[in-house]
């Protein structure tokens, strides 16, 4: 009885994976306890997390999973099942994380806030498993304006992130525009709007599909905050309690590179457009990686400076892809696990502390060595330092674009890496070498429960510093199956 | 009579970037709360009717439009809320108050 019920799971993975959190969602609504709503979540995302990793290690260890056909619109590949395991994990991280930040979002607002956590996550999931380009769109949206509505929910105790919220939605909702009118260029260029069809479809009018790819690309590039087009990201996570940070600045982030570098994996490999799409991804990527440089150098404010250095790590991440090849994708997915951990360990150690300003840093290592750690952690990661997870990712992305001869692209990677040393230096100056701030001496109250998570996740970014082959190999696999998987 | 659907679509279509266009500039560059909603409603309508023009599947117009009419909710609620906390929904005013409540907190 319980062989058949996993296996019914099992073949129904892709499906659970973006249900499981919708269905935690309602649940939270029917309730009015925020601390049961907050158990509702963990539940709920340890189970999506579960049958996502589930289902991506069977997939990528070789193995051809047997899946049950619900539906047309969702379609496997490499990509989103890498991709989709890896929001799962780090949505559990997350609604643990916040856990401890109930009471900032309002004891009312909390289960609508959590369940909106849920509801982005498993939109993103959906998008990852989208077959044609209008599904992949809906699915965005869903999630977009979830994380809209997570920060405008937020605004309770402190106005700034209404701000945010209307610069997310006013800029968002352009690049939603900008997508649909994209699927339809795409749609009367190749005669039809699945993503599964796109890299082999005989493309009549060449420039009409190339623009509507890049208008894709474009769209999707808003929502992930690409330099130039992230004025949304500072309003917006600037002054976020840890539900922002953590559901618009961790997962609202991942699951918007992630889409992206599945929606490339097919423009990219049409043979007429695939040129185009390459060169609007390494002019986005080289822009981001500079402008998320220098403005995280000049931050003053800690959630700031963590979100302009995701753009500069995003920036990698796009030039990774850019590049086209399978070596370039698994350099992306690398990257993208780097930058999970990074901004988890980074946004969790700040969240433990309530740390918002630099100046709160001050003396931070000796009033709160562990959340020190994180941040320190998330810190190294982002700059790249050796045996991170983020030095293994641009390590990848120079060997990949060397090989491609794009050197250019290495000497961004190095430029980025001495911006990080810069940024990150400063932090860890200002929490191991200073003495506490008098103002805030006292202010080191330390939440466990926020702090798990952030120091899972720097564990896991050194960690795999150290031991690299299976998430190596799980990339390699994946970046194998870009257009698909036969099932 | 056989060429005039064929004469349609790109006017259709040149309309439907129009449209995009001038809910983009209206919805980045005004600074009025309202008037941004209206440009995001003017780019998505403008969205739904390339997709139109150009023969997409029903199902997409539907999709389009359902996007349009979530986003504009939502819209309407986010200019509720900075008219209460703020009582203001031009973006200079709002952007003021947001310099003046971060100035204070970080004052030690």
């Amino acid at each position: 009885m319980s062989g058949a019920l996993l296996d019914l799971v099992r073949m129904n993975a892709p499906l659970l994976m973006m249900v499981i959190p919708f269905g935690g969602a309602a649940l939270m609504l029917l309730n009015g306890s925020a601390r049961l709503a907050w158990f509702i979540a963990c539940g709920a995302a340890v189970a999506a997390s579960v049958v996502g990793i589930d289902f991506a290690a069977r997939l990528l260890s070789g193995a051809t999973p047997a899946l049950a056909i619900v539906a047309p619109q969702i379609h496997v590949d490499g990509v989103g099942a890498f991709a989709g395991a890896l929001i799962g994990l780090a949505l559990v991280l997350a609604v643990a994380a916040i856990g401890a930040s109930l009471k900032d979002a309002g004891v009312r607002e909390a289960p609508v806030a959590l369940a909106l956590v849920l509801c982005g996550a498993g939109s993103w999931i959906g998008a990852l498993m989208a077959g044609d380009l209008i599904a992949l769109i809906v699915a965005v949206e869903t999630g977009w304006l979830a994380a809209v509505g997570l920060v405008a929910v937020n605004a309770v105790r402190e106005r700034a992130p209404l701000n945010g919220a209307l610069r997310m939605l006013s800029i968002g909702s352009i690049g939603t525009a900008l997508m649909l009118l994209g699927a339809a260029m795409i749609g009367r260029a190749s005669g039809g709007l699945s993503l599964e069809a796109l890299p082999l479809a005989h493309i009549s009018m060449i420039n009409l599909a190339g623009a509507g790819a890049a208008l894709v690309v474009l769209g999707l590039a808003v929502k992930i905050g690409v330099a130039p087009l992230h004025a949304w990201a500072a309003a917006t996570l600037g002054r976020g309690n840890a539900m922002v940070t953590f559901g618009v600045g961790v997962l609202g982030v991942l699951g918007a590179a992630s889409v992206l570098c599945r929606f490339a994996s097919y423009a990219i490999t049409a043979p007429e457009i695939g040129a185009a799409i390459s060169a609007a991804l390494a002019g986005l990527g080289a822009v981001s990686v500079v402008v998320g440089s220098v403005q995280a150098v000049g931050a003053r404010n800690l959630q700031r400076l963590a979100a302009y250095a995701g753009v500069s790590q995003v920036g990698c991440v796009l030039l990774s892809v850019a590049l086209g090849s399978p070596a370039g994708f698994a350099a992306a997915l690398i990257q993208l696990v780097g930058f999970a951990a990074a901004a988890t360990a980074f946004y969790g150690g700040a969240a433990a502390g309530r740390v918002k300003s630099l100046a709160m840093l001050d003396g931070y290592g000796q009033r709160a060595p562990l959340a020190s750690a994180a941040i320190a952690t998330g810190a190294l990661s982002l700059m790249g330092a050796p045996l991170t997870i983020g030095f293994l990712g641009r390590w990848r992305l120079v060997e990949a674009g060397v090989g491609a001869g794009w050197w250019w692209a290495s000497v961004l990677v190095i430029v980025a890496s001495l911006a990080g040393v810069f940024y990150g230096g400063r932090l860890i100056e200002r929490m191991y070498f200073r003495r506490a701030n008098a103002a805030y001496a006292g202010d080191g109250g330390v939440w466990r429960v926020a702090l798990g998570p952030a120091l899972i996740a720097a564990i896991v970014a050194i960690g795999i510093g150290f031991a690299p082959l299976v998430l190596l190999r799980a990339a390699d696999v994946a970046s194998g199956m870009l257009t698909g998987v036969a099932t | 009579m056989v060429g005039a659907p064929a004469m349609i679509e790109p006017l259709l279509a040149a309309a439907a970037v129009a449209l995009v266009i001038t809910g983009a500039t209206a919805a980045l560059l005004l600074t009025n709360a309202v008037k941004r909603v209206a440009g995001i409603i003017v780019a998505g309508f403008g969205a739904t009717l390339a997709l139109a023009a150009l023969g997409a599947p029903d199902g997409a117009l539907v999709a389009s439009v359902a996007i349009v009419f979530t986003q504009a909710v939502i819209g309407v609620v986010v200019i509720v809320r900075l008219q209460e906390s703020y009582g203001a929904v031009e973006a200079p005013e709002i952007d003021s108050s947001d310099r003046n409540d971060e100035a204070r907190e970080d004052e030690p």
